[in-house]
Formats: structure tokens, C-alpha cells, sequence
């Protein structure tokens, strides 16, 4: 997503490979920010 | 069409509706409504038939500018060359079947299912000219405003006036013609999308014809842009300008008759030159109206379960690198069904359709990945339904067993298991305590 308008990640940033968006439960969601994560960004 | 219909091992099924489709590549079940005729395959097209036939109608093929009976052909060349009757009109007085010489006229025919399996499917709806609202710029309310599908029967040799450019109103030869393009198209409170340049180019066509039949004929055409790209188009364009065919920028919201004349006076600016407003008067007003799909394909998305995108079309796979599968395989689309395009680009992407289709049939096997859904824990299965609902792909069937997940169906995106409340489904390969681990192991240095 970022890398089309050739923008850059944050260095911050851990990218997870998920097969589709439809596949990102609340609960994995949820599990990062309890681990410490400041957000989640769901790029599809 | 006539080779088609005369080609061995090639079954065309016309008059007929697609009712439903079950299955899967390489194994769907087509159920094909074949509608009845009430004529028989005996019928050789011959017309006595019609020529006795009482009962007169609007006529569907010429946009209503002539009538056909109860028992007609659809059109002069159709495939196959039989006669139907249309129930709704017929009055039933039996004289057709007294004058068929073949004995070809059947009233107890009944409408046929047929089931067919099939491996691979190809959609190719077509397309629908845009129906402008009634009264907008004066459609359906002035005789002398018509869209370019009727100008189009209007002037086909084989069409009611014998190719005679003549107008609605009295039946004189109009000699100051306007077009207007992007009639319910490029507008954001009809279509928003361009139909692709065909509209322009039908324009330039048409124009180009009237000045064939009548040379003193006075055309212009009121644009938005001109959209004329593809191999030689300009150059058509230009030619068009040069036998003197007027081409005006502007915007035109309003025409007005003249009730005494039935001529159309209309209000409008170049905006390319500082001329300002300026009334001009017109004999015959032609709607480039834009392309829309095809009536009914709603049901027939329903019965694939393919994706629509936003201006109605059929979805592809991918908008620019693969716009000829769908997202279901054995699923292809030909045509204007998957957008608006020119019958160069329709029969380009005709034949991609059909390759990708032989690349896929001409092997005895299909690979899929293992990457599946799985209702691995049937206890924990409540048969809620959600997932049968959210599946893009109709893989999934809830019964009184639980859900029930057709692998081949199946595409693995994982939807059926993020909205599945009691977690009974899992994701091969991507199970959730995988992502689990990998999200503790990213966020075990903060």
C-alpha cells in the first residue's frame, strides 16, 4: 500500500503476511496491542 | 452466429435462460430454461406464418418505430431461422397454423429444462443502452429527440425506413441534426463511468452516414471530450471534421420544441470560444446515451456468485493484469459484460476468454493449494449460518451436521473463520496460533 505511492514504513513498523484481510481476527488484533503494539494497521 | 449454429459439437441454446448453476470448475451443473416457441424445428423460416398473423405489437428489434405480429422472427438474420409466437399477444385464432406449409406450428409446446455439465463457464451478457428519464433533455417527450440505438434502425437498410434518414415527427428528412454525447454517462447523477469512447465513436459513424445519404445535411455534435483512442480513430475523427461535420464543447441541460414545427431549440456555449450563449435550432436531437449491463444480470451474479463492481459491471480478476478470469475459476468474462468496451476490444477479449478457458480444460487435472477452511472441531460448531452468509465463494452449506466446506470451492481467504463465533473453523497452513507466536516473537523486543 505504502510502497505504491512510494512511501515509506516507519522503521517501527512489523509487518504480518496474512492471506486476506477477511482472515484478521479482533483477536489477533487485540493480542498485539495487550503485547505492547501502539496500533494496527490493516493494509489490504 | 450461423457458423456457430453450424458447427458440429457446438450445442446453442437461444430463447433460452440460465436458471441456476451449482458446482465447481470442471464440474458444474447448468440448469438452461429453454423457453417454448410454440413452432417446432420443422419451421424453415419461410414467413407465411406472419404475413396471416392478425395480431399486431411494438416492436422490440426497432425500438417501436414498427410493429411485428403475434408470431414473428426476432430479426431477419436469426439464429436458428425459426418462427416463435409471443403468448402475451397471440389471440389464438389458429390462422398461422393453417397456413404453415411444413406443419410446424405446435400450441401445446411447453417450456423445456435442460441440465447440462459443464466444466467451464464463460459470461458474455452484453450490454443495454442507458434508458434516459423521461423528459430529461426532452426524451420520450419530444418525437424528434431519439437515442443512437434507434437512429441506428433508422438507418440500417433492413430496418423500417429501408435505411431512409427520416424523423419521428412527420416523416421528413431532417437536415439539421445534433448529437449530444455522455447522455446518462460521465454524469454523477446517472453513470459516473465513460462507456469507453464507443458513444463518440458511434457519433462519428452516424454523422459520417448522414452526410453519405444527404450531403447537404447540417450535422454537429455537442461534446464533453471527444474520446477517440484506438488504431486509425483520430484519423477518423479528423476526416469527419473535414467533410464538414460540426463538433461543439458544451454542456446542454435544457431543449425546448417548438410545438408548431416539432423543431428543437437549444440554448448553448463553446466553451472553447467567447462566443456566449447562443440559441440554435434544431430538426433531430440524437442521445449518445451511454452503455449499461444487460437486463438481468443480477440473477445471473446471484447464480455464480461472481463480484459486481461499482458501475454494475461483472468484476474481473484484476483490473489491469488479469481482466479476463474472475475470481472463481472455470468462471471467465468476454465482452462488455465486464465493462463498457468497442467491438474490437470485445472480440480481443472474446478470445482471450476462450483461451484461458482451453488452457485450463485441455489438462485432465486441476491443481488447487491446500490452503483451505476447515471445520476441524464439529463440537464447537453452533450452525449460526454467519459463515455460509460471509462467504465470497457459496463454499460453505450449514445443515443440521454443522457447516460443511467444499474444498475446491474454498479459496482459503479466512472470512468464514474471522466471523465464526465459537472459532470451530480453522484456516490450513494459517492456523491462529501461528500468527499468534509470530505476533509475540515481533513484539517480544518492546
Amino acid at each position: 500500500m505504502a510502497g505504491t505511492i512510494r512511501a515509506q514504513y516507519p522503521a517501527t513498523l512489523r509487518p504480518v503476511r496474512i492471506n486476506c484481510t477477511g482472515r484478521v481476527t479482533p483477536s489477533l488484533m487485540m493480542r498485539a496491542i495487550g503485547k505492547g503494539a501502539d496500533g494496527v494497521v490493516v493494509g489490504a | 452466429m450461423l457458423q456457430s449454429a453450424r458447427t458440429q459439437g457446438l450445442n446453442l441454446y437461444t430463447y433460452s435462460e440460465v436458471e441456476d448453476v451449482q458446482g465447481f470448475v470442471g464440474n458444474f451443473t447448468v440448469k438452461i430454461r429453454k423457453r417454448a416457441r410454440y413452432v417446432n424445428n420443422d419451421c424453415n423460416g419461410c414467413g407465411a406464418c406472419w404475413e396471416v398473423c392478425p395480431a399486431y405489437g411494438y416492436n422490440e428489434f426497432n425500438e417501436g418505430l414498427d410493429s411485428r405480429k403475434a408470431i414473428y422472427s426476432a430479426f431477419a438474420q436469426a439464429v436458428p431461422s425459426l418462427a416463435q409466437i409471443d403468448m402475451n399477444r397471440c389471440i389464438k385464432c389458429e390462422l398461422c397454423k393453417a397456413a404453415c406449409e411444413v406443419d410446424a406450428i405446435d400450441f401445446d409446446q411447453k417450456d423445456e429444462i435442460i441440465e447440462l455439465n459443464v466444466g467451464s463457464i464463460a459470461v458474455a451478457t452484453g450490454w443495454d443502452e442507458f434508458e434516459p428519464p423521461t423528459g430529461y433533455l426532452g426524451y420520450n417527450k419530444y418525437p424528434n429527440v431519439i437515442t443512437q440505438l434507434k437512429l441506428e434502425r433508422i438507418l440500417a437498410p433492413n430496418g423500417p425506413t429501408l435505411g431512409h434518414l427520416v424523423r419521428p415527427s412527420d416523416g421528413k428528412v431532417p437536415k439539421r441534426i445534433l448529437f449530444i454525447q455522455c447522455v446518462g454517462s460521465r454524469d454523477l447523477n446517472m453513470n459516473t463511468y465513460c462507456s469507453s469512447g464507443v458513444c463518440c465513436m458511434i457519433s462519428i459513424k452516424n454523422s459520417k452516414l448522414i452526410k453519405q445519404h444527404s450531403p447537404d445535411a447540417d450535422i454537429t455534435v455537442a461534446y464533453m471530450d471527444m474520446r477517440a483512442a484506438g488504431k486509425d480513430y483520430e484519423e477518423y475523427f479528423t476526416l469527419s471534421r473535414k467533410e464538414g461535420i460540426k463538433y461543439i464543447r458544451t454542456n446542454i441541460s435544457r431543449i425546448k420544441e417548438d410545438p408548431n414545427t416539432h423543431n428543437l431549440k437549444i440554448v448553448m456555449q463553446n466553451t472553447l470560444s467567447s462566443g456566449g450563449l447562443k440559441e440554435l435550432e434544431f430538426d433531430m436531437v440524437v442521445l449518445s446515451a451511454s452503455m449499461v449491463p444487460a437486463k438481468g444480470v443480477e440473477s445471473i451474479q446471484k447464480m455464480l456468485k461472481l463480484e459486481m463492481s461499482q458501475d454494475g459491471f461483472f468484476k474481473e480478476f484484476h483490473a489491469r493484469l488479469n481482466p479476463i478470469d474472475t475470481k472463481i475459476p472455470g468462471i471467465v468474462l468476454a465482452g462488455v459484460s465486464q465493462g463498457p468496451k468497442s467491438i474490437v476490444e470485445s472480440i480481443a477479449q472474446g478470445r482471450a476468454a476462450a483461451s484461458s478457458l482451453a488452457r485450463l480444460m485441455g489438462k485432465d487435472k486441476y491443481r488447487i493449494l491446500l490452503i483451505r477452511a476447515a471445520v476441524e472441531d464439529k463440537e464447537k460448531c453452533a450452525k449460526c449460518g454467519l459463515c455460509e452468509l460471509n462467504c465470497p465463494y457459496n463454499a460453505i452449506t450449514v445443515s443440521d451436521d454443522g457447516a460443511e466446506i467444499d474444498e475446491i470451492l474454498c479459496r482459503g481467504c479466512g472470512t468464514c473463520l474471522a466471523n465464526c463465533p465459537s472459532e470451530a473453523i480453522t484456516l490450513r497452513y494459517y492456523r491462529e496460533p501461528q500468527y499468534e507466536k509470530q505476533i509475540d516473537a515481533i513484539l517480544e523486543e518492546i
